[in-house]
């Protein structure tokens, strides 16, 4: 199991170097909630700062979602798990950071707890990786022997229902969204400004939380997000209502990966599927 | 009154729509359920127009586009073939019927492809029957 203390003390041990020399101008991690199953996200943007840092199983929260509010050219030290590491690939892929801009600190780490429910997050609802893909800096052993299921193993019983029986199934979920856009919050490929939902020329969709509005804002953000989920699955932690969100994106991806033959997030030389195309793909897809 | 279904076209400037003329001044016949919008490429359809029109009461979407690689921007249809693959994965997982959205390639010359696959889809969508999944009820 992980060190989580070591890892903390590495992490600001590391931070502290980090913005000692200049080499960075803001440290992006976590400190302390109010309790210590809640840890925040935070920014340590000079020497004193790094004493908040902590690091234990319930710092879940994808720190790449914070990159893209920095002006481009800032220099960012970020903590980066194994999902997290994957979402800096994605957003290095889309340009909108720069590699070389970036101190990747990597925790490769095992047994993260999810604060709502106490269960550790496995590859049910996130990719299931434990080691980070991109570090410069690896803070603890890279986490070796454990075999890590298929992240789509949870699908089959969703693919396997009748049609009408999942659209009941995902209408029922849905019903419950509120549209507070807590999904789209936590992303951290969701940087649109503004935000399609947000828009009212030309608009896109029922704005009022009820089911037209629900489908339209879901659907379409699936979309947004194929080929470039990375499955991280804070959209559904952060969601109130528990939707459960990662299995849409977990298919999204699945059929994306068979289609392109290509993983989100997994080298900093793929482009985006979506925006890529080969002559060579099959209007089988199609079908 | 048996059910005729509204389905929405939505072709491509260089190749559908003019094979679409085409199909009209070589006075072939066929349904008169698509209603056809033009666009000046595949790629210019965004997938929230599809998801928009099932919303707005579409039982189908028939896309016409260039065959890849005949495409008046070159590669404008080989983005749109795998948006619009993406697009269809999502429907079909959300519980729509995936039958109800077509991509047919379909050229300047083809007016006879056209008027079969407008037959075709028509068939398609009747035995499908109305699309109450999507629709807003007012």
């Amino acid at each position: 199991m992980t060190d989580f203390k070591k890892i903390e003390e590495k992490l600001k041990k590391e931070a502290k170097r980090l913005l000692e020399s200049g080499a960075v101008t803001v440290a992006l991690a976590y400190e302390k909630g109010y309790d210590e199953k809640h840890p925040m996200p935070y920014a340590a943007k000079n020497i004193a700062d790094v004493e908040n840092i902590v690091f234990n199983e319930y710092c879940n929260y994808n720190m790449a979602r914070y990159l893209v509010r920095y002006p481009q050219g800032t220099k960012i030290a970020i903590a980066v798990k194994a999902a997290d590491s994957r979402a800096v690939i994605q957003l290095i892929q889309e340009e909108k950071v720069k590699r070389e801009n970036l101190i990747l600190l990597g925790i490769p780490v095992q047994g993260m707890k999810n604060p709502k429910t106490g269960e550790v997050i496995d590859n049910k609802t996130t990719c299931g990786m434990y080691n980070p893909v991109l570090f410069d800096i690896l803070l603890a052993e890279e986490v070796h022997g454990e075999k890590s299921a298929s992240p789509y193993d949870v699908l089959a019983q969703y693919e396997a229902m009748d049609k009408d029986a999942r659209w009941e199934f995902w209408k029922k979920e849905l019903d419950k969204c509120i549209h507070c856009y807590a999904c789209r919050k936590a992303c951290p490929m969701c940087y649109c400004d503004p935000c399609f939902i947000d828009q009212s020329k030309p608009k896109w969709s029922e704005k009022a939380p009820q089911s037209p509005g629900n489908m339209m804002y879901h659907l379409t953000r699936f979309h947004h997000l194929a080929g470039r989920c990375i499955d991280c699955g804070e959209c559904s932690r952060a969601c109130p209502v528990d939707i459960p969100l990662y299995l849409f994106h977990k298919k999204v991806a699945k059929e994306c990966e068979e289609m392109f033959n290509q993983k989100a997030g997994m080298s900093i030389e793929d482009k985006p599927v979506l925006i890529d195309f080969r002559v060579e793909d099959s209007d089988k897809i199609l079908e | 009154m048996s059910f005729e279904p509204k389905i929405l076209g939505i072709a491509c400037n260089w190749c559908t729509y003019t094979g679409a003329d085409l199909a009209g001044t070589t006075r072939l016949e066929y349904p008169p359920n698509v209603r056809v919008v033009r666009v000046m490429c595949s790629s210019r359809i965004n997938p929230s127009f599809i998801f928009r029109a099932f919303q707005l009461g579409a039982d189908g979407v028939l896309v016409g586009g260039c065959h890849p690689g005949d495409c008046h921007y070159n590669t404008g249809n080989l983005y749109a073939r795998r948006r619009l693959a993406t697009a269809k994965k999502i429907l079909e997982f959300a519980g729509l019927e995936s039958g109800r959205l077509r991509v047919e390639w379909i050229s300047a010359s083809e007016g006879n492809k056209f008027a079969e696959v407008v037959e075709e889809f028509t068939t398609q969508i009747k035995n499908l029957g109305p699309q109450t999944k999507l629709k807003i009820q007012v």
